[in-house]
């Protein structure tokens, strides 16, 4: 392991100049685990190139420019929107004696496990004409309600799907952040809500920071919802060219990769600036009486609950129910019950595996990037966080394309090893983002005490530092599980044949228009993805305290 | 080795971390586990690569051998047929599902060294792509004289094995049976703004403008297709979100395949939507086929064309029509209840080779008319 190499002592208190830093295998590894994350985007660079598309003349038409304007709108937007939405929420539920508090931190992740080409059906049938919603508000005198489409109806549903993004980081974070700012804060007479901006908000914008950009580029490259919602974005002209314009596929896929990189690059340098605080990390944070506000809170954490996640479970349910009243399908839906019960082990294996793996993986990077502030660091990251945006299908092509042209890999073609390496390369990005947070999180205080003391490296490591990481390496490690369980064009191209799991199955029903299958199998998965959640995310979390 | 590590209890000021210690056992286990199924998969697909005809001693034609199908046809509507053959013939069916156009693209980025035998296709545009990219084998006229000649490409290296009808699905509360237009191409009407879904973006649509610019030439279908732009045509991304729509009321009718109704109907009887089929002969409502092909990278072609001709065989093709509501499409095989005879619907071709510019004309015939908003 890299980290077993012992860095040069330096003098204690002495901070490690800027740049280029850190232990050559360190550096080394980072290189390496940069470039087989960039191996997406050499890949569309390559197809760029052999196919010669002419992006100039993309670039110039209008039927480019618009969509691209809205992806980028849309991603915007939803990425403003997911981090209030997120951080308010990990703040409530960690920071405060919010009446059910417990019982939302589990709910809270869930909805970032819906495929976005089931939540957005699901809300939609919930709100459309005759649907769920409109029968509940309509026994309180409500007539029509809006149709779900369009830009706000895009901008809603991405942002109810991905605001635990943000959620995950920040509450991790905030569980941890050092006490004593705040108690003085508290003391000197400031309202909550001034301890917050001043004191808490500095503390965990890099954690808002992280989960923000995640989201960003997750809604670039969503298809699933946007074409459901009929918002017309990039993504609709990369995929209606997939088999017609394989030159124009490739073209504005690369076109999506230089907006991440951009942007990648711009949120690094914002957050750059940002240092660890100083201070004694408290195994909890201070908790806030919210006092008359206690109720207003409870409704507003209920509603954002009733909208992300009890409305799409109700219609998933109701098609379920709906199906299995009508003859036929009682009959089907007990063959199929059979698939269900392997296609969740396999689900829930490998999604547990992905997500270890990845954390380990990104892990040197982070420390690299965060620590030693190397540039190898940096770039290798913006490498990792940078191929989220690449919409699943053209990262899962990368991989046929390259597993196959490489001698020694091509007998690992749908097999799980490499079903399990797809799946790091594109949810990698979460687990860095998060796991630099985790790093960041280090008191550089603690360390250099330990040092001082005489510890060595890799004691450093496994007391110091990597206890004071493990809230933010769980968040991390939490977000790549739920995505790991809702991948789908990874699964249909990379898993072993006959491999099922719960996403792979959906989709067959729903393309089987088997709405009361489909129904049935996302319920297991949310049911999976909650058990999960608080088993090896927040009871890990409760235990670390 | 919890109780007695000595990095924790040497350092005072770090409390014991049971939990991570579970958590790197579990780790452990799992790790494990993965090896172990690993290792497994790798020796089965050793073994099935090695598998070549034998000779059958108990007169299973293709005993031992393993043909991988890249299936864009569901499971459920093909995987009985699978389990035919392989009763008849002794081979294995290994197939992987998923969506037809992707599925072509997949086994396009694979190349020479692609695992697929055989390549089933619920859309001519996706098995037209990898013919264009010369991926497919030449099928026997055997096999290829089972389905009628429109059924299949000129080059005799697909053959279709269902048929689906493109419909007019409408929303009964909103729609009077007798407003219904009697020809697709009333629909660019001012009558019709708004009210009419489409799917430009899906293999379906792009199929049928496919088979329409084969009948009537691409200027009358882009105008056609502007036509149905000016009007405002709302997008959806397939077929089923159409459906969706139009029995929700969000949109009063829709352009889809016939069968998705009939799927749903079966769910959920009381939805208000009922196909309308376009009068005879009309280009509305064309027949479009799912096809079977053997990818050319095969090395056992012999295999593989043995199951594209037995999802021919009069068997099979009763399965199609009786769990499925699809066409069969080899003549004198019974259709389902409740579907128009074929000689009343549209002939068409969707033979990729026979157009100019294939599947890339078609798309930018859709993408110069606007109708993709």
């Amino acid at each position: 392991m890299a980290f077993s190499s012992s860095a040069p002592l330096t003098i204690p208190g002495r901070r490690p100049t800027v740049g280029g830093r850190g232990a050559l295998g360190l550096r080394l590894a980072a290189v390496l685990i940069g470039l087989l994350f960039s191996a997406p985007m050499i890949y569309v660079v390559i197809q760029n190139i052999d196919l010669g598309a002419d992006l100039g003349e993309l670039l110039s038409s209008s039927k480019t420019w618009w969509p691209l304007l809205r992806s980028l709108w849309l991603g915007t937007t939803v990425a403003g929107s997911a981090a209030v939405v997120g951080t308010a929420l990990a703040w409530v539920l960690v920071r405060t004696d919010l009446p059910g508090r417990r019982v939302f931190r589990v709910l809270a992740p869930l909805p970032l496990v819906f495929p976005s080409f089931v939540g957005a059906a699901a809300l939609i049938s919930a709100f459309a004409t005759g649907g769920l919603l409109e029968r509940v508000v309509s026994t309180v005198g409500i007539g029509e309600l809006p149709q779900l489409r369009g830009f706000w109806a895009a901008w809603m549903v991405l942002t109810l799907f991905t605001y635990p993004y943000v959620f995950l980081p920040v509450a991790g974070r905030l569980r941890h952040l050092p006490r004593s700012l705040e108690e003085s804060g508290r003391l000197l007479g400031r309202s909550p809500l001034s301890v917050f901006t001043s004191i808490v908000f500095p503390q965990i914008r890099p954690a808002v920071s992280a989960g923000t950009l995640l989201v960003f580029l997750y809604t670039i490259s969503d298809f699933g919802a946007v074409q459901l919602l009929r918002y017309d974005t990039i993504t609709r002209v990369i995929f209606s060219n997939q088999l017609a314009d394989r030159a124009t596929f490739f073209a504005l896929s690369l076109l999506i990769t230089v907006v991440a990189l951009t942007v990648v690059s711009v949120e690094r340098a914002l957050v750059r600036g940002d240092r660890p605080v100083a201070g004694r990390s408290s195994a909890t944070g201070l908790v806030v009486p919210l006092g008359r506000w206690r109720w207003p809170s409870f409704i507003a954490v209920a509603a954002v609950m009733v909208f992300a996640l009890v409305g799409p479970v109700a219609s998933l349910a109701h098609w379920t129910q709906r199906g299995i009243g009508s003859g036929r399908t009682s009959g089907a839906l007990a063959v199929e019950t059979s698939h269900l019960f392997e296609a969740l082990t396999n689900t829930v294996f490998v999604s547990i595996l992905t997500a270890l793996v990845s954390v380990v993986v990104v892990l040197p990077v982070a420390y690299l990037s965060v620590r030693r502030r190397s540039r190898i660091g940096d770039a290798s990251n913006s490498m990792i966080v940078a191929g989220f945006a690449l919409p699943g299908l053209v990262s899962a092509l990368s991989l046929v394309f390259w597993v196959l042209r490489s001698p020694w890999l091509g007998r690992f073609y749908q097999t799980l090893p490499l079903l399990i390496l797809a799946y790091m390369l594109h949810f990698g990005a979460q687990a860095s983002r998060a796991s630099q947070v985790a790093v960041a999180a280090v008191g550089r205080s603690h360390e250099e005490a330990a040092r001082t003391l005489g510890a060595g490296r890799l004691r450093r490591l496994m007391t110091v530092e990597l206890p004071a990481m493990l809230p933010g390496l769980l968040a991390a490690s939490g977000l790549v599980l739920l995505s790991t369980m809702k991948e789908l064009p990874a699964t249909l191209f990379l898993a072993p044949t006959g491999f099922r799991t719960l996403t792979s199955e959906i989709w067959a029903s729903m393309d089987n228009v088997s709405y009361a299958q489909a129904g049935l199998e996302s319920m297991v998965l949310l049911a999976a993805s909650a058990v999960l959640t608080w088993v090896l995310v927040i009871r890990s979390a409760d235990h670390l305290d | 080795m919890e109780p007695h590590n000595p990095l924790t209890a040497r350092l005072p000021n770090v409390p014991r971390r049971r939990p991570i210690v579970a958590a790197l056992v579990a780790v452990l286990a799992l790790l494990a586990a993965a090896c172990g199924s690993d290792s497994a998969g790798t020796d089965s697909a050793g073994a099935d690569s090695a598998g070549a005809p034998s000779d059958g001693a108990d007169g299973l034609e293709f005993e031992g051998v393993t043909i991988t199908v890249y299936s864009g046809r569901g499971e459920d509507l093909i995987s009985p047929a699978f389990a035919l053959f392989e009763e008849r013939t002794g081979a294995t069916v290994e197939a992987r599902y998923g969506n037809s156009a992707e599925m072509a693209l997949q086994i396009d980025t694979e190349g020479d060294n692609s695992p697929a035998d055989v390549f089933i296709s619920q859309s001519p545009g996706a098995v037209g792509f990898l013919n264009e990219g010369g991926r497919l084998g030449e099928l026997t006229s055997a096999t290829l004289d089972r389905v009628p000649e429109q059924y299949r490409s000129s080059g005799g290296n697909w053959v279709g094995i269902t048929g689906r009808v493109r419909v007019l699905v409408y929303n009964t509360d909103l729609v009077d049976p007798a407003d219904l237009p009697t020809s697709i191409f009333d629909l660019t009407q001012p009558e019709f703004a708004g009210r009419v879904g489409v799917a430009p973006s899906n293999g379906s649509f792009q199929d049928f403008v496919t088979a329409v610019r084969s009948d009537i030439g691409d200027d009358e279908t882009l105008a056609w297709l502007a036509g149905m732009a000016d009007n405002n045509s709302p997008n959806y991304p397939k077929n089923g979100a159409i459906l969706d729509a139009v029995s929700r009321g969000e949109v009063e009718m829709g352009l889809v395949n016939h069968y998705y109704l009939v799927e749903a109907l079966d769910e959920d009887p009381s939805l208000p939507a009922a196909n309308h089929i376009f009068a005879d002969g009309d280009l509305g409502s064309l027949l479009i086929v799912s096809a079977a092909a053997v990818v050319n990278t095969t090395e056992q072609a012999a295999a593989a064309e043995a199951l594209v001709a037995f999802l021919l065989s009069d068997e099979a093709q009763a399965l199609h029509a009786s769990g499925e509501k699809e066409y069969p499409l080899v003549p004198g095989v019974p259709i389902p209840e409740g579907l128009v005879p074929l000689e009343e619907l549209a002939a068409a071709t969707i033979d990729l080779e026979v157009l100019a510019g294939g599947l890339s004309g078609t798309q930018s015939l859709i993408e110069q008319s606007g109708v993709q908003q």
